[in-house]
């Protein structure tokens, strides 16, 4: 009966979701992009310096797109790009309308059962972007509200660390953001490459801060389908490459190092995850 | 077929579950709570709009438009960020130590259909023939008076159906609020979703809560009105 229930709800959604959902995404994704010579893959197009829209050549640019140009490259193929939001990345992939994901997705054992990521081409941890000289240690921020955005995993890592403060979800981060500087929100709260794009871009950045409190891992993998092994493997092998011959470096001092606003150490190298 | 496991464990059960509980909670909260107020509000614009007192029928006139004409996204950021830039300091910070987000999403719902409500009963007082109304002021009644005893109570009979629509359309857009970070059902069904993956059965959960709320609307305003407005009429 159960199961019954549950065919006749799947098959309700399909036909809500139209043909699109229909078109079975490829078992061996690896084969089928060499053979139509297109990569498609799923990318932020809002979130400097990770994927982002460049004023003057008007396409999307960034750290995660390196990468998947990088692979391209080495597929021999071309890149199609297609903006996603931390909502709609999963969907996405599993329904067959983009290759693999790039847009600073969290590694979590629980997203694990759902796609294969790669070995981790991008490590940060999650913090707090406060008004100056409010927030010294995490008390500080007890029984307040927290902003974040939508669909990441940083309001269950506040409820661990903070278990008095309300998080709060806006749609994206200008919104949090805006909400930090209308004192609706004591915090806000992501990782912190994030936070430093939302820092470098704010109209009045001298009256605010990044204390150093950090209260979480944040592991970014590359997204693909569960399963899809071909595909995995020579993603991983790929970045390792990318690695050893100091590209992936290149890439990470482009974006984060000294001759950006960001600043930011390279406290990480890409190693084949065990 | 998907290539999709089907798992209704995550919201039957758990931690998930109570996140959708919760949001139920608060879904239903906005709406019980913007319905009473968006039907007072309502009648009072109605009565203000077709009353003689000029300045009073230009206020809902403008309110009306305003109201109608502008998409209830923008008002509920209007209410939640733009209220910023007008209220005193003092005020704000009041504000802000308390669930705001929730009374600026329940104050941009409650004005949104209030207008909406306003127009649905003007209608039905317009289907009362004017005599009556004449008849109640040559007997004595004052317009507000008049309006409360005699036309007023038939008139909301009349306009019961279209009242169900509002009520329904402002239990549906209570799922706009999550724009301003309150916890409702959409709110919570999403966060499971990037939480679990599990969107389907996150988002199905949700919309049989919003099927049940919805029917149970319905089916409320109708038995109230089986049994208490018009227990005469056919069906």
């Amino acid at each position: 009966m159960r199961k019954l229930i549950t065919v006749a709800l799947a098959l309700v959604l399909v036909g809500v979701l139209g043909t699109a959902a229909l078109a079975a995404p490829p078992a061996d994704t690896l084969a089928e992009v060499k053979k139509k010579g297109v990569l498609v893959a799923g990318v932020k197009d809002s979130l400097p310096p990770f994927g982002y829209i460049d004023e003057k050549t008007r396409s999307i640019v960034g750290y995660d797109i390196d990468f998947i140009n990088a692979i391209a490259k080495k597929l021999g193929v071309k890149v199609e790009l297609k903006p996603v939001t931390s909502a709609s990345r999963m969907p996405q992939l599993q329904e067959g309308n983009i290759d693999i994901i790039a847009a600073t997705m969290t590694k979590n054992p629980e997203r694990a059962k759902q796609v294969d990521f790669s070995h981790t081409y991008f490590f940060t941890g999650q913090k707090f972007i406060t008004k100056k000289g409010t927030v010294r240690t995490l008390k500080d921020l007890a029984g307040k509200k927290i902003g974040t955005a939508k669909g990441s995993t940083s309001e269950q890592n506040v409820k661990k660390s903070i278990p008095t403060a309300t998080v709060l979800s806006f749609d994206d981060y200008p919104q949090a953001f805006l909400a930090l500087q209308q004192g609706k929100v004591a915090a806000v709260t992501t990782d912190e490459a994030i936070l430093a794009g939302i820092l470098a871009k704010a109209p009045n950045k001298a009256q605010f801060e990044i204390p150093n409190l950090q209260i979480s891992d944040e592991p970014y993998g590359l997204g693909m389908r569960k399963g899809d092994k071909n595909f995995v493997d020579f993603v991983n092998k790929t970045i390792l490459q990318m690695e050893k011959s100091g590209e992936a470096k290149k890439i990470f001092e482009k974006w984060f190092g000294p001759n950006t606003q960001f600043h930011l150490k390279r406290n990480f190298k890409i190693t084949a995850d065990k | 077929m998907l290539t999709y496991q089907f798992d209704w464990s995550v919201v039957t059960s758990g931690k998930y579950f109570e996140w959708l509980v919760s949001g139920c909670k608060v879904t239903l909260q906005i709406s019980v709570v913007g319905i009473v107020l968006a039907f007072i509000v309502g009648l009072l614009i109605a009565v203000m709009r077709m009353s003689n007192f000029r300045p009073a029928r230009w206020f809902a006139l403008a309110y009306l438009e305003f109201f109608r004409n502008t998409p209830l996204l923008v008002q509920i950021f209007f209410w939640y960020f733009g209220s910023y830039k007008i209220l005193p300091t003092a005020v704000n910070d009041w504000l802000n130590s308390t669930n705001f987000e929730f009374a600026a999403a329940v104050i941009a719902l409650t004005i949104y259909t209030s207008a909406f409500i306003a127009e649905d009963i003007r209608s039905g007082v317009l289907s009362i023939p004017k005599e009556q109304m004449e008849a109640a002021r040559s007997a004595g009644f004052s317009f507000l008076r008049s309006m409360q005893y005699i036309i007023l109570p038939q008139a909301v009979r009349i306009t019961v159906p279209p009242l169900v629509n509002q009520f329904l359309n402002l239990a549906k857009n209570s799922s706009l609020a999550m724009t301003i970070g309150v916890m409702e059902l959409t709110y919570q069904a999403r966060q499971v979703e990037s939480y679990t993956f599990k969107g389907f059965e996150a988002f199905t959960a949700a919309t049989v809560v919003y099927l049940v709320l919805s029917s149970s609307i319905t089916a409320l305003v109708h038995l109230y009105d089986k049994r208490v407005l018009n227990p005469n009429r056919a069906v």
